[in-house]
């Protein structure tokens, strides 16, 4: 604790040099931060619990091929099914391409029954509504809040997979527990139907929910075994590994990521080292005088390093302070048109991942320069110049 | 003076290596020096009066010989006991000062301390004690680049005798001063050798200088010359 304040003193020696290191370092941990974060937001949306027994029907050739609406009475029929509904992406245009938001066709009746975990809170009579209006629709409130939408108002959606444009009637307003899942509307499927003549008694998926989890391999196998040999046969995968397929086509995006977060990580390591070395290099005098005056390796290592672990933990708080900001303006701008960013935060995990890295840094950085002069000789320190 | 030597030096001997190439700069030293005695360590550039020096405080290690200080054979000490055993028995004096510019007069001085157990108030009487001696008590809190050469040197001289070191070494501790402030460090050292009985070894190249000592050793090419007692 003595030796606290000569870490300080040493610390603020050359404050220009000080600032632009905590600078670069706190530059560097934000955007690690971030990009950690948004790994993390996407592997959220592709392990999210609340989708454990729920299984989405597809057709086996590929996510466009159509599926028979008949095969849901199949599906209905067996012993661990909750709930099954036909669900079609819709892909509406809502006045511009950048008022992007998810919205599907769907089973009016199926909707709340689905998606029990994500519409968690409405009105019954709002939601009679919807299913008595065949133009209603029902949407998430942080979606209606976004375009000041209300119960009644009319909206417009072109559809950029079929040739139709839908007119709807919000209808029912429902909440959820996290703002991404507000995010949605859904409208009813026979709109569908009757406006594109090929999707009359087809669509794209079912979704499927199973009265228990433990049950969802085997209705898997069971569903495509079934209609293995049909015209149409199907693929089935739980709808976490749905969603996942769909983060796989952005490519290999965790080992870009981390390939990224790496070369920072280098970056912030030698911008880091070099300060150290440089602070080190230029006392090379004063630290054969500490030497001299009795002060041991320990204590000379323990000087050193603590200036560089302060040096990256105030870079490190900093970019995480930074992060932070930057995770509200995220939610708040790239959210509204990417959905999956509604939930964006920099969580606990990735803070103390941050941390331990830059603390790493600040260890690594330092070592080598700080061992290096306690074993160079007293007296040589003390002729150079 | 008591007699009793506290520096006991035999068949000392320092080489360098330039590669392969041994250099030596010290052959055969055998010497004693007394608690108490104030010695001037004089020879032309390359002498070997400094690697002397710096083998007496211990931040060197000879290459043969015996090397006895305060009570200590320092060849069989290992780095870390001969810092601690630095910080318990020498005190430096540098011809540059080398005081660290971030820290205050007080806190250079207070610095070999820090390797002691005494508490801060224990600390603080220490160095105020230092600094009367040095006569910079109004002085304490200026950064050195606040202070003159001289004034830095006397804040030198209370960090070398803060902790109350048996031996004090100074290596041309008058080398960057002017005559007045030479003067003046040389009266300083004189009173610490013969008020408070410190035993002060010095490398200086000023005749002036070392006329304050109450020795003078001449070393020539590497090897002891003459020890000379100085007549006031």
């Amino acid at each position: 604790m003595k030796f606290l304040h000569l870490i300080l003193r040493s610390f603020f020696r050359s404050k220009r040099r000080t600032v632009l290191t905590i600078l670069s370092i706190t530059v560097s941990v934000a955007l690690i931060a971030i990009l950690q974060s948004v790994l993390a937001t996407l592997d959220g949306f592709a392990n999210n619990p609340d989708a454990s027994n729920r299984i989405v029907v597809r057709h086996k050739v590929s996510i466009t091929n159509m599926l028979p609406m008949r095969y849901e009475d199949w599906i209905r029929q067996q012993p661990e099914v909750e709930a099954v509904m036909g669900l079609q992406w819709f892909q509406g245009v809502y006045i511009d391409r950048r008022n992007f938001f998810p919205n599907f066709a769907s089973e009016a009746e199926y909707v709340t029954a689905i998606f029990k975990e994500e519409i968690v809170d409405y009105s019954d009579a709002q939601y009679r509504d919807f299913l008595r209006d065949r133009n209603g629709c029902i949407v998430g409130k942080a979606l209606a809040d976004k375009f000041g939408w209300k119960i009644g108002d009319v909206i417009s959606l072109q559809s950029e997979i079929f040739p139709i444009t839908v007119r709807l009637t919000v209808r029912c307003i429902f909440r959820s527990k996290r703002p991404a899942d507000e995010m949605g509307l859904h409208f009813n499927y026979k709109l569908l139907e009757e406006g594109v003549f090929y999707m009359k008694g087809r669509t794209g998926n079912f979704f499927v929910r199973v009265r228990h989890p433990d049950d969802v391999p085997k209705l898997i196998e069971r569903i495509d075994r079934h209609f293995r040999d049909a015209v149409e046969p199907t693929f089935s995968e739980t709808e976490n590994a749905f969603q996942l397929e769909f983060l796989k086509m952005m490519g290999n995006y965790t080992t870009i990521i981390q390939m990224i977060t790496g070369a920072v990580l280098v970056a912030i390591l030698i911008v880091t080292a070099n300060t150290m070395a440089m602070a080190i290099r230029e006392r090379t005098i004063e630290i054969s005088v500490f030497r001299a005056m009795g002060f041991r390796t320990g204590q000379i290592l323990l000087l050193l390093m603590g200036e560089g672990v302060l040096l990256s933990i105030l870079g490190g708080v900093f970019g995480l302070g930074l992060a932070w900001a930057m995770a509200g303006a995220i939610r708040n701008v790239a959210g509204t048109f990417l959905p999956y960013l509604q939930n964006f935060t920099i969580d606990f995990g990735t803070m103390a991942l941050c941390f331990q890295a830059t603390l790493g840094v600040g260890v690594l950085s330092t070592f080598i320069p700080a061992y290096r002069a306690t074993r160079r000789p007293i007296v040589d320190g003390l002729r150079s110049l | 003076m008591n007699g009793e030597p506290i520096i006991r030096l035999r068949r000392l001997a320092k080489s360098y290596y330039r590669e392969t190439l041994e250099i030596p700069v010290l052959q055969g030293i055998d010497l004693d020096i007394p608690a108490g005695g104030y010695y001037a360590l004089m020879g032309p550039s390359g002498s070997g009066k400094t690697t002397l020096l710096n083998l007496i405080a211990g931040i060197d290690r000879p290459s043969a010989g015996e090397l006895d200080v305060c009570g200590f054979a320092l060849n069989g000490l290992d780095d870390d006991e001969l810092a601690a055993w630095r910080s318990a028995y020498v005190g430096f004096i540098f011809q540059n000062y080398n005081l660290v510019p971030v820290l205050t007069a007080f806190e250079n001085v207070e610095l070999p301390l820090l390797l002691t157990p005494m508490g801060r108030r224990e600390r603080r009487e220490r160095v105020v004690e230092a600094m009367e001696r040095v006569n910079l008590m109004d002085r304490m809190e200026n950064y050195p680049r606040q202070l003159s050469g001289g004034q830095e040197q006397r804040v030198a001289v209370a960090r070398a005798i803060v902790s109350n070191p048996e031996l004090l070494v100074a290596d041309e501790p008058t080398g960057a001063l002017d005559a007045k402030n030479a003067e003046e460090i040389m009266a300083l050292l004189e009173g610490l050798n013969r008020d408070l009985g410190k035993t002060i070894v010095m490398v200086t190249h000023d005749p002036k200088a070392a006329h304050h000592a109450r020795h003078q050793i001449h070393l020539e090419k590497g090897v002891l010359d003459r020890t000379v007692e100085v007549n006031r």
